[in-house]
């Protein structure tokens, strides 16, 4: 790999690890192998949102030309958000394309989603459906991204309504992943989810 | 006396240790922005952020269609960013001359060269004017880098001249062909 990229990359490492950041354990970098090209990031769930109480982990890939070019960051843990695939975790995030800059660091680009998290931007979406359901009806979406946090990043408020549709597509010989994709799409209505599963 | 030495060497470590630290600050001020070392061949921004030129060289070529400073996003380009010269530095070079911007694609506009596709000369001849066509235009190549004076901005004058230039080697090369046409 480029000289430049793998010294900046020891240096940012050695920034987080020194950050106010994570010392709040607000955000935290680790590495995957030995080399410098993969990483491994962890926001914690902004306060006062569905994604509080969290842990949501960040495949991070630092190319040859960085940091001239962005590094491509992937959500590894699924989240319901506009601006994030529920799918496949993929970001949609203006400075991890045309508006990064060569000065942002793995600190800035953590501390960024972070905020996206806690500000999504329905407009500019990731995810159609999420993002129609958080413009359309916004309780349903903070109860069902409230709800993903609990299921996948180990929040804290479960829901035992949603739970037992889940059981109840279960029942009917669907995984409990497609099961729940269904639901959040179709607003927890289970008669619109097994229709979609079994046409 | 004893005790006196050993408060005063305590002391002297105390003041080295600040000294140190105060360095390791000045030398986090000197940092440059995007590889995070020691500034070489520092340059500095015209909104006031520190660069190696090699970097923001980089940088600026990396996205040419809009270069912005890495830091603030302000608008910035090779012309607005200020070398900065300290008195250690034996060679006073323009460090924006180290590292040579690529030269810009050069393209000549059709009507200036109208009299080349129309002569049919056979293929000999064709091959053999159009070598000669394009010298004067290689030469200007190579002309216009080597001769830009060290630390100077590149002004209107350089620019003039090589007009000048390109329109007397343009008048050359028809003389050339219409000396060829008649021989």
């Amino acid at each position: 790999m480029n000289n430049i990229a793998t010294q900046r990359i020891k240096r940012e490492f050695k920034e987080v690890i020194k950050s106010e950041e994570l010392a709040k354990c607000s955000i935290k970098v680790d590495l995957v192998g030995d080399s410098y090209t993969e990483l491994k990031g962890e926001i914690a769930g902004p306060p006062d949102t569905p994604y509080e109480g969290g842990k949501f982990f960040l495949e991070i890939k630092v190319p040859e030309t960085y940091p001239f070019n962005p590094p491509k960051v992937r959500f590894m843990t699924k989240i319901w958000h506009p601006n994030i695939s529920s799918v496949t975790g993929a970001i949609c995030l203006d400075i991890l394309k045309d508006q990064w800059a060569a000065a942002m660091t793995l600190r800035t680009v953590l501390l960024s989603l972070q905020a996206l998290m806690a500000a999504a931007e329905p407009d500019d979406p990731q995810d159609a459906v999420v993002a129609k359901q958080y413009k359309e009806y916004p309780e349903i979406f903070a109860k069902t991204a409230s709800y993903w946090t609990n299921v996948y990043a180990g929040g804290p408020n479960k829901n035992t309504d949603f739970d037992s549709k889940i059981q109840r597509l279960k029942d009917m010989g669907i995984e409990s992943d497609q099961a729940r994709g269904a639901l959040s799409t179709f607003n927890w209505d289970l008669e619109r989810a097994t229709e979609q599963l079994f046409s | 006396m004893a005790t006196t030495s050993s408060e005063s060497d305590s002391s002297r470590k105390n003041t080295d240790n600040k000294e140190n630290e105060s360095k390791d600050e000045q030398n986090n001020m000197f940092e440059c922005n995007i590889c995070l070392d020691n500034a070489k061949d520092a340059v500095v921004s015209v909104c006031g952020h520190l660069f190696c030129w090699p970097c923001l060289h980089q940088w600026l070529e990396t996205r040419s269609s809009r270069q912005v400073c890495p830091v603030c996003k302000a608008v910035i380009s090779k012309d607005k960013v200020i070398p900065i010269y300290g008195r250690g530095n034996t060679k006073q070079e323009d460090p924006r001359n180290k590292v040579p911007p690529r030269p810009a694609g050069q393209r000549t506009e059709p009507d200036a060269n109208t009299g080349f596709p129309g002569f049919n000369f056979g293929d000999g001849g064709f091959h053999l004017s159009f070598g000669i066509g394009a010298f004067p235009f290689g030469f200007l190549t190579s002309f216009n880098f080597s001769d830009r004076p060290h630390g100077v901005p590149v002004g209107g004058q350089l620019q003039q001249d090589d007009h000048y230039l390109s329109k007397l080697f343009l008048w050359i090369a028809v003389i050339f062909i219409v000396w060829l046409l008649l021989a």
